[in-house]
């Protein structure tokens, strides 16, 4: 199964990063759309459909809790699975954002192990 | 209030932890904490600086040999050193600052909130805020020096002193 996925993060790197893991964890992508905070990550959404967001949080313009928030807000955009990818491993920021409706959260710095986990969870295993 | 001694002593392990722990993690790289006496300064360096909002603010700074930036922005990135742009060269060494300053903020403010802004190239450290606390670790790669200095504007509560209050 091929999958379309946005990753959005203020650090080109990271977004480089992130995609090399998906891509080494055996999950194929169609489509691969990039956005450097939740603004251009709304603006994608406008006209692309995507099987899961990955998101930091702390991003200019608009952060990932306020992402995850217009996400929920959208009768449309709410069925699409988000996982925070982030810095930021503090037990309140946690609780909040998957209160937001995120559905699961990776800690940088990660193996990219926890990152293939995280995803497995949500799109199932690649390989079945 | 928190000792100033255990405070520091908590910054200056959430530090090395937070270092060792985005070197390995990320960049599959090991880091033994401290120097050799005989070790060289490099030619040149690439710095990242970035401040953050918290309880306490302060900020962040990383160098490391430029050589070593390039190594390891290479794997990072999955491409080769050849293809590498000065611009990569530099998004990942902020983003390398951006980790390690989460780490540590992860560890030392574990019960509150914090903001990072954007990292930059260049030192950026200037002079410490009067009451500011440094803290300094260096390790050694296998590309040479890797630095770090942690500034924190007035005493830092760690996360083991909020537990004990």
């Amino acid at each position: 199964m091929a999958y379309r996925v946005l990753i959005v993060d203020d650090s080109p790197a990271m977004r480089a990063f992130v995609r090399r893991v998906i891509e080494m964890s055996g999950f194929d992508l169609i489509a691969c759309f990039e956005a450097g905070d939740g603004r251009a990550a709304l603006d994608v959404l406008r006209s692309e459909w995507v099987d899961v967001i990955l998101t930091d949080v702390n991003m200019p313009v608009m952060d990932g809790e306020e992402l995850l928030t217009r996400l929920a807000q959208d009768e449309l955009l709410r069925s699409i699975p988000v996982l925070v990818v982030s810095t930021d491993a503090t037990e309140n920021r946690i609780q909040r954002l998957l209160a937001s409706g995120a559905c699961g959260y990776v800690t940088k710095p990660f193996v990219p192990e926890q990152l293939r986990a995280a995803m497995e969870r949500i799109l199932g295993d690649p390989h079945a | 209030m928190p000792d100033p001694a255990n405070t520091e002593n908590a910054l200056q392990s959430a530090l090395e932890d937070a270092v060792k722990e985005v070197l390995e993690r990320m960049f599959f790289l090991e880091a033994d904490s401290g120097l050799p006496a005989d070790a060289e300064a490099p030619a040149s360096t690439l710095a990242a600086h970035l401040t953050f909002e918290g309880a306490p603010p302060g900020s962040l700074s990383v160098s490391l040999p430029a050589a070593a930036a390039r190594v390891i922005s290479a794997d990072f990135l999955g491409i080769a050193e050849s293809d590498l742009s000065g611009r990569q060269v530099e998004e990942v060494v902020c983003e390398l600052a951006n980790m390690i300053c989460g780490a540590v903020l992860s560890r030392v403010e574990s019960s509150s909130t914090f903001r990072l802004n954007a990292p930059r190239i260049g030192s950026g450290a200037g002079v410490p805020a009067p009451g500011a606390v440094v803290t300094l670790h260096s390790s050694c790669t296998a590309y040479g020096a890797f630095t770090a200095i942690l500034t924190t504007e007035g005493t830092a509560c760690s996360s083991a002193e909020k537990r004990a209050s």
